[in-house]
């Protein structure tokens, strides 16, 4: 279980991910890539070509086709469902594009979701999740249903809930997608903080400009690897007037792919 | 995850839809509720007539001629399975020589014969005549508890008569304690006084309280004179014969004395020579024994009824559960990607459906308590909580919870997470 400071966080090996819909669908055909610890990057690419699968595969909810994926030192094919289940609730942090709070839940209890899971005490996970939210800007927001809150109030919850077990790895699956600009910018802002603190982000979306927050981007496109850039913070990052302007167009775009 | 959180989580999600887990909830009431009321009704019943069978007649023995049947060591009671000797059956038989024994019995209190007066065919007082029947007992039929007014006649005194309330109340005018009687026995006329008014007698099958309509004379001089006779094989004269005794016992020595009866009248009696087939002894214990298990038949039956309306309201946890999985197809899925396992999905919700049943015993139970205690109150009878029936019900509630809910508990858990995160 435990990796030492170099090992790569994720590891992806030659990994091919086929669907039998029909006749065979190959959504990943030959992937190597590996993510540091602390290291934020972006896997960018249109619908279908392949980005979702390789989120799943990383995120320990589906399996490899063949090949490995190895998440914090864990071979996730050969995790039984149940230690799939415990690797997900520990050492990956999920972010949705719709946020995807437990809706009779609070958002104190939202946070709390995995460490509940994980079997913390009641009082440790309250003090925990209170932490977080206040963290989040939602200090005063603990007791709220996720219908009480708008939709970059929910997003911040989920971010939270993502730190609450301070895993690893954070995956984040266009975290702006359904959120206006201002609150997009925020949103960018605090995986940013959470990947200034060490934890290592990999952020999913299908637009330029969000995936220039992180520090590499990798192209998929068609099941394979395109390319990968190294982005260059020439000016600081997340100026909120700088992101608004430039996410403007998304919104629509968004829209037409919500998985 | 912890099962307190887990409980914790269940209930929010059934308080999340109060009307649909209400609505559940009422099948599982009406099926637990039907089973509480049969059963509190049911057990009411049985407790009262038991009990009021038992404090007059716990320590009686009763003694017939004949085999009727009444194994006492099959416990069961009714129609016997075989008949036994049924021309042998209440044939006069029980001599004065056997009640003379059996009164000096260890163990016996009294011995009080009964039989009716065949040649009797009415009664007169006062210019008014109504058909009666006249049986012929002992002073020992009348213990002090059954005299509503006067006291028992004396055996020997052709002159006195006791009868039942209801036997009085059959004259116009309040026949009662002093007023003279005429009784026509065949040819002739007796004239008695009315000693005494009891609510009933001992000695007869009186199963559910004392609503015989009675006269009673005593044996000496009526049954010696009127009544049937054998031959006593062990005095060799002809005697009075009786087809029924019944023997008060020490209470705390029934069961002994009845087989002490029982050996005397195989072994020496007169009535045990004269009848074919001897004559059967039954405790009154033992009946009460069999009509307990009769009745507890009864509600057993009736109960399994109630069962019915718990499958119906079962089939009801079980498709709102299902309908409930599909909707939160996506919060399993949420629940998935934040680690919760198989089991814990499964556990939530079951322990949904469980809540469910539970809540329907916990509503159903007092509800069918009360109209258990109404339809008691409406029979008369004493209210008895069935407390063996309440913890039958709620374990009930539980179990159909478990039953209802374990399929699409199953199907939750087997949801796959990322369908289940792109499920809107």
């Amino acid at each position: 279980m435990a990796t030492s400071p170099s090992d790569p966080v994720v590891s992806i090996d030659n990994v091919r991910k086929e669907y039998q819909l029909g006749g065979t669908v190959t959504a990943l055909d030959g992937v190597d890539l590996l993510f540091e610890p602390g290291s934020y990057t972006a896997v960018m690419g249109p619908s279908g070509s392949g980005k979702s699968t390789l989120l799943n595969l990383v995120g320990a909810l589906d399996t490899p086709t063949s090949g490995d994926v190895i998440v914090a030192g864990e071979n996730v094919a050969r995790l039984s469902e149940t230690e799939r289940a415990a690797l997900r609730g520990t050492r990956i942090g999920f972010i949705f594009q719709t946020f995807n709070l437990m809706p009779r839940l609070t958002a104190v209890e939202n946070v709390a979701l995995p460490l509940m899971f994980a079997e913390w005490s009641r009082s440790r996970r309250r003090e925990r999740a209170e932490t977080l939210l206040t963290d989040v800007g939602l200090g005063d927001r603990f007791d709220h249903l996720p219908q009480e809150l708008s939709g970059g109030q929910r997003q911040r919850v989920a971010i939270a809930r993502a730190l609450s077990s301070d895993p690893e790895l954070i995956l984040a699956d266009e975290p702006t997608g359904n959120v206006d600009t201002e609150t997009g910018a925020e949103i960018m802002s605090l995986l940013r903080d959470a990947n200034d603190r060490g934890n290592a982000v990999l952020l999913v979306t299908h637009e330029r400009r969000i995936a220039e927050h992180a520090d590499r981007i990798i192209n998929v496109r068609d099941g394979v690897v395109e390319g990968i850039e190294q982005v260059e913070h020439t000016r600081p990052v997340g100026t909120e007037a700088e992101i608004g302007e430039r996410a403007v167009g998304a919104g629509q775009e968004t829209t037409g792919e919500t998985r | 995850m912890k099962s307190r959180d887990g409980v914790r989580i269940a209930l929010r999600s059934l308080t999340g839809h109060r009307l649909r887990s209400a609505l559940t909830v009422v099948g599982i009431v009406i099926g637990i509720g039907t089973v509480i009321i049969f059963a509190s009704f049911g057990t009411s019943v049985q407790t009262d007539v038991v009990g009021e069978f038992e404090d007059t007649a716990a320590s009686e023995i009763l003694v017939v001629t004949g085999d009727v049947g009444l194994d006492p060591d099959d416990g069961s009671f009714g129609p016997p399975p075989s008949p036994g000797n049924l021309d042998s059956f209440a044939l006069p038989g029980v001599t004065t020589h056997d009640l003379e024994q059996l009164r000096d019995t260890d163990g016996v209190n009294a011995v009080i014969p009964r039989a009716e007066l065949d040649a009797v065919t009415a009664l007169e007082y006062d210019g008014q005549r109504q058909p009666q029947t006249v049986i012929a007992t002992s002073p020992s039929a009348f213990p002090e508890d059954n005299i509503v007014r006067g006291q028992s006649f004396e055996q020997g005194e052709s002159d006195q008569m006791v009868m039942t309330e209801r036997a009085a109340a059959a004259f116009e005018g309040n026949l009662s304690v002093n007023d003279t009687v005429t009784i026509e026995l065949g040819e002739e006329n007796k004239t008695v006084e009315v000693v005494g008014i009891v609510s009933q007698a001992r000695g007869g099958l009186n199963l559910v309280g004392g609503f015989s309509t009675e006269a009673y004379v005593p044996t000496e001089p009526y049954y010696q004179e009127y009544g049937e006779t054998v031959r006593s094989p062990s005095q060799g004269v002809d005697q009075a014969a009786y087809r029924q005794v019944t023997l008060v016992a020490e209470p705390d020595r029934v069961t002994d004395t009845s087989s002490t009866v029982e050996t005397y009248f195989e072994q020496e009696s007169d009535a045990g020579q004269v009848i074919d087939g001897g004559v059967t002894v039954q405790s009154a214990a033992e009946i009460v024994d069999g009509i307990e298990e009769v009745l507890g038949d009864i509600i057993r039956l009736v109960s399994g009824i109630g069962l019915l309306a718990l499958l119906v309201g079962a089939f009801g946890i079980a498709n709102i559960m299902l309908v409930s999985v599909t909707e939160r197809t996506k919060e399993i899925g949420i629940m998935k990607a934040n680690g919760a396992r198989n089991r814990a999905v499964m556990g939530l919700f079951l322990a949904e459906a469980v809540m469910l049943g539970l809540a329907g015993a916990v509503v159903g139970i007092p509800a069918g308590l009360a109209v258990g205690y109404g339809a008691s109150a409406y029979a008369e009878v004493g209210f008895t909580v069935p407390y063996g029936w309440i913890l039958v019900a709620t374990l009930m509630g539980i179990a159909t919870g478990v039953v209802s809910g374990l399929y699409p508990a199953w199907r939750a858990a087997r949801v796959d997470p990322i369908d289940a995160l792109r499920y809107e």
